[in-house]
């Protein structure tokens, strides 16, 4: 079903001829979706037309045209994963790239307002000039400061210093599926952006609660973040050659550790004290195939693989990276680290001691800049399975039910052998809270092993449901309906009432609903 | 041949879509405003016109899903300047082309008969003057006249083979840039020779733009006449031309019994060796425009030929392992010592320098076919330079200073653009 012509000529009118496309090789192009996907690489529902907007104004124009006519809009703005696309038949999709500008960073109260196609390295790099830092979420700096504050989940292994993308999150500017702008938290009493709760509307709840509502409320087209104190230089000037840049010069005060414990159970209990004990910049449970296939690539690795090194190393590690302002509390944090390893029998890797080692890991602690090198690039096929945010020991068994069950996939050939124990990220928000996605490779151009994938996936979401150890992040490509249907009974209902919130905000349901939830 | 679809399918499918490729090395970006590396995608927008929305268009073109005489997939295809930037970006994580299924998706359209009109001229005048630009053969060598200099075209041989390429041939404005290059390698000592009106197009612009058949016949003349010609060394003046000498010509299998130099590294070299004095004083800020066929593009290519195997599971691994380029080992520093060398120069960096330099926006056939684009881009190029305080932009590459230079008088700047050969004739 094509999109008819005055309905296009409307849309066209808004955007102009050169932001609106119903081409099919541009259309394909959007097509291509590997991360999500339950098969291939290919999308299997088509949007009838790209539109490109820059302005609120003209979102406005487009919501309401879409309205008019009941026609479904989806919204994205990097585009990584299936998620981003329209999963229902005669919808248009609306690429927000155009929407590209940090309109302001405000030193003294330390925000950012951004547009949605800001993506988190473009924030990071213009916030250090101000002696401020932002946070950045565990996919990496190449995705939406916007999308993760308001949309999707938001969480990183800097959280445990800058806080969780949904914490983060103050002045929205939303306009609703109706076409409706709606302006949040201290904007929407003409007061600015820098809180999010008031005065004026607090409505982070609906917006995105938990984990968002993955594009299927209308689109938010401003938000300010919060920004954070920055100890390093203005600008992190580069050395070496790709793959590997590195930071010319060290930065003061900065050390970045790999710990190894005897047990998950001695893990989360340092996890604990050091989030009790409010200090250390990053945190990041990583496994040996993580960080194997950060330090090699292709035969290098398997070799490193085989030679059990990293498994023995690096069973129960995380990587701990203490940023300190001053001589002093560089100090102090170490001391607190060093003590709190003590009292849990954790070990310092040598792995990360040596200069070559910092090096790398201060690039990419700061830069969170290598992810696809540990997820994609391996096997093709990457997802992540668990995931919930809830407390350390709670993420604990995630990993453990994680590694069982994955194992049992891992032993029928379908998944890349990763020891089981594939699991990232751990304690963010100062040790308040915690979260830990079980990573899985498997070639998506394999039939097999995509399908062993799939099951691996559907299995680890009963895992979550049998267990009771909260809700994954995916549930396979079904983000919205699918998951809040299979776990709404188990936690209080939830879903009649995003159902409410659906039909209340979007009463001819043109926010595209699947990766949300359909109305009441 | 050498740019099939079907070798890249592996690449093309395995595009993790996570728009690194847009962006030049996260952690080289300085700035917001020059955050982007894709002239293409900044121009137009849709991730079609991405590296990996292009990974995308070859890999559905490749299965069947896309009618190759669609006007609008053409137009596509032919807007980018295959600078090999998102190429670079996408090596920083992973070892997949992005650029070399570009130009087989090019090469895939032109096989099916499909190509922008345009392209039809630019061919015909290869076929019958030996150069993309239109003008007449017998014309090639009139910028040598009155130079003392060996024209091989009439018999002889030479130690150093001095090739100027199309532009600095032909362009009346840049024509000086040869004249002056022969001067310097005069002066220099060095035993110089042209081939005159027997000089033909390195083939660059029939490559890039997907004519294969057109390219090889090119490629192979020219190193059938090099090797005949008994050249040590093979000198370019044109960055298109040295990287497609350096990068693909040598997989034609042919022996290439010379050297290929840019003259930004022979005029290096003849520095370093005291043989070229600069003693005139220049002081004037300068910044330089890295050429994409003389950086990142000219990095030795090794197509990958072999068997890919799963171990661990799923791991899958390349047998035998491939040799990864990314673009680093193009000719970075020869240039940038050449300018340090001219007495009371200031040198100041751009932001997006060496391999993840932003584009000029002449190249893939751009800068004759989509004038507008290469224009946008070089104006984005300019702004760069005005933000590092720079007075002139020098580059070493025909088509980014005739594209830059009219991009400049397009603005009414006052920006400089100066051909490092240019410079150092100045500064003499």
């Amino acid at each position: 079903m094509a999109l008819e012509k005055d309905i296009y000529q409307q849309l066209e009118a808004v955007v102009g001829p050169e932001n609106i496309s119903g081409n099919q090789a541009v259309l394909w192009s959007y097509m291509y979706q590997p991360f999500g996907n339950t098969k291939g690489v290919w999308a299997e529902i088509m949007p009838e037309a790209v539109l490109l907007p820059q302005s609120t104004e003209e979102i406005v124009a487009i919501a309401k045209i879409c309205n008019r006519h009941h026609i479904v809009f989806k919204a994205m703005s990097t585009g990584w994963g299936i998620h981003n696309l329209p999963g229902v038949k005669g919808a248009i999709l609306l690429d927000l790239r155009r929407m590209n500008r940090i309109l302001e960073i405000d030193e003294k109260n330390m925000f950012a307002v951004v547009e949605p196609h800001v993506i988190c390295m473009q924030l990071q790099v213009e916030a250090l000039r101000k002696g401020l830092n932002c946070h950045i979420i565990g996919a990496g700096s190449n995705t939406s400061v916007l999308a993760s504050a308001t949309s999707v989940v938001g969480y990183g292994p800097d959280g445990l210093s800058m806080g969780f993308s949904g914490r983060n999150l103050l002045g929205v500017e939303w306009v609703l599926p109706t076409g409706e702008v709606l302006k949040l938290g201290s904007l929407g009493s003409g007061a600015g952006w820098f809180s999010g709760d008031g005065p004026g509307p607090s409505l982070r709840g609906i917006l995105r609660g938990w984990e968002g509502a993955w594009g299927g409320l209308g689109v938010i087209t401003k938000c300010a973040v919060k920004l954070f104190h920055w100890n390093g230089p203005p600008k992190l000037e580069m050395k070496n050659v790709p793959p590997n840049y590195v930071l010319k010069e060290p930065l003061k005060y900065f050390r970045a550790s790999l710990f190894n414990f005897p047990s998950l159970e001695s893990l989360a209990e340092a996890a604990y004290k050091l989030g009790e004990s409010e200090v250390g910049y990053f945190i990041s449970r990583l496994s040996p195939a993580f960080v194997g296939l950060q330090m090699a690539g292709g035969q290098n690795y398997v070799n490193l693989w085989e030679s059990g090194m990293p498994q023995q190393m690096l069973k129960y590690a995380f990587l701990f990276v203490i940023f300190a302002n001053s001589e002093g509390e560089f100090a102090f944090q170490k001391k607190v680290l060093e003590q709190i390893l003590e009292e849990t029998g954790g070990q310092a890797s040598p792995l990360a001691e040596t200069e070559e080692m910092q090096e790398l890991t201060a690039t990419s602690v700061i830069k969170v800049d290598a992810v696809t090198r540990s997820c994609f690039r391996s096997a093709g096929g990457f997802n992540t399975s668990f995931g919930s945010m809830d407390t350390i020991d709670l993420a604990m068994n995630q990993i453990k039910a994680g590694t069982e069950l994955k194992n049992r996939y891992i032993q029928k050939g379908v998944l890349m052998e990763d020891g089981g124990d594939n699991s990232a990220t751990l304690v963010f928000d100062q040790g308040h809270l915690a979260y830990t996605e079980v990573l899985l490779m498997y070639d998506n151009h394999d039939d097999e092993s995509t399908g062993g994938a799939m099951a691996y996936l559907a299995d680890s979401n009963k895992a979550c449901l049998n267990q009771a150890l909260g809700l994954p992040i995916f549930q396979l490509s079904q983000v919205g309906t699918g998951k809040h249907g299979a776990f709404s009974p188990a936690c209080g209902d939830y879903d009649k009432w995003q159902k409410k919130i659906k039909k209340a905000f979007d009463p001819n349901n043109t926010g595209d609903p699947t990766a949300y939830t359909e109305p009441e | 041949m050498l740019l099939e679809l079907k070798d890249y399918l592996g690449d093309m499918k395995r595009c993790a879509r996570c728009s690194i490729c847009k962006w030049p090395p996260l952690a080289q970006m300085k700035s917001w405003r020059f955050s982007q590396n894709c002239p293409s995608v900044s121009r137009y927008n849709f991730h079609a016109y991405s590296g990996g929305g292009r990974m995308a268009l070859g890999l559905a073109l490749a299965e069947g899903k896309l009618d190759e005489t669609d006007e609008e997939l053409i137009n596509i295809v032919y807007r980018c300047t295959a600078c090999g930037a998102c190429d670079s970006s996408c090596k920083y994580n992973s070892e997949l082309e992005v650029l070399w299924p570009i130009y087989a998706t090019r090469a895939r359209l032109v096989g099916a008969g499909c190509f922008r009109e345009e392209h039809g001229p630019i061919i015909e005048s290869l076929r019958r003057e030996d150069n993309p630009l239109s003008k007449p053969k017998a014309e090639r060598g009139l910028w040598a006249q009155g130079l003392d200099v060996k024209d091989l075209s009439r018999g002889g041989q030479a130690d150093v083979i001095y090739h100027a390429g199309c532009l600095y041939s032909f362009d009346p404005e840049l024509s000086a840039v040869a004249r002056d290059t022969v001067t310097l390698l005069r002066q220099a000592g060095v035993e110089v020779g042209i081939r005159g009106q027997q000089e033909s197009c390195c083939g660059s612009m029939a490559f890039q733009l997907g004519f294969q058949g057109e390219f090889i016949k090119f490629a192979e003349s020219n190193i059938d006449d090099w090797n005949a010609l008994g050249a040590r060394k093979v000198v370019t003046s044109c960055a298109c031309g040295f990287g497609i000498m350096k990068a693909v010509y040598p997989l034609l299998g042919k022996k290439m019994k010379f050297q290929i130099l840019h003259i930004s590294q022979y005029l290096d070299e003849l520095i370093r060796e005291g043989r070229l004095q600069l003693s005139k004083k220049i002081p004037l800020r300068v910044t330089y425009h890295d050429p994409c066929n003389l950086g990142r593009n000219s990095e030795e290519y090794v197509p990958w030929k072999g068997i890919e195997k799963k171990v661990l599971g799923q791991l899958i691994i390349r047998e035998p392992e491939k040799t990864v380029r990314r673009g680093w080992e193009g000719v970075y520093d020869p240039p940038r010592d050449v300018i340090r060398a001219v007495p009371g120069i200031k040198f100041v960096e751009m932001e997006r320098i060496r391999e993840y330099a932003w584009c000029c926006g002449a190249g893939g056939g751009v800068k004759t076919t989509i004038d507008d684009f290469a224009l946008w881009t070089a104006s984005e190029r300019i702004a760069e330079a005005q933000s590092v305080g720079a007075e002139a932009i020098v580059t070493a590459c025909s088509w980014c200073e005739r594209n830059l230079k009219d991009a400049v008088s397009a603005q009414g700047n006052r920006m400089q653009v100066l051909d490092i050969v240019e410079l150092v004739k100045q500064a003499r």
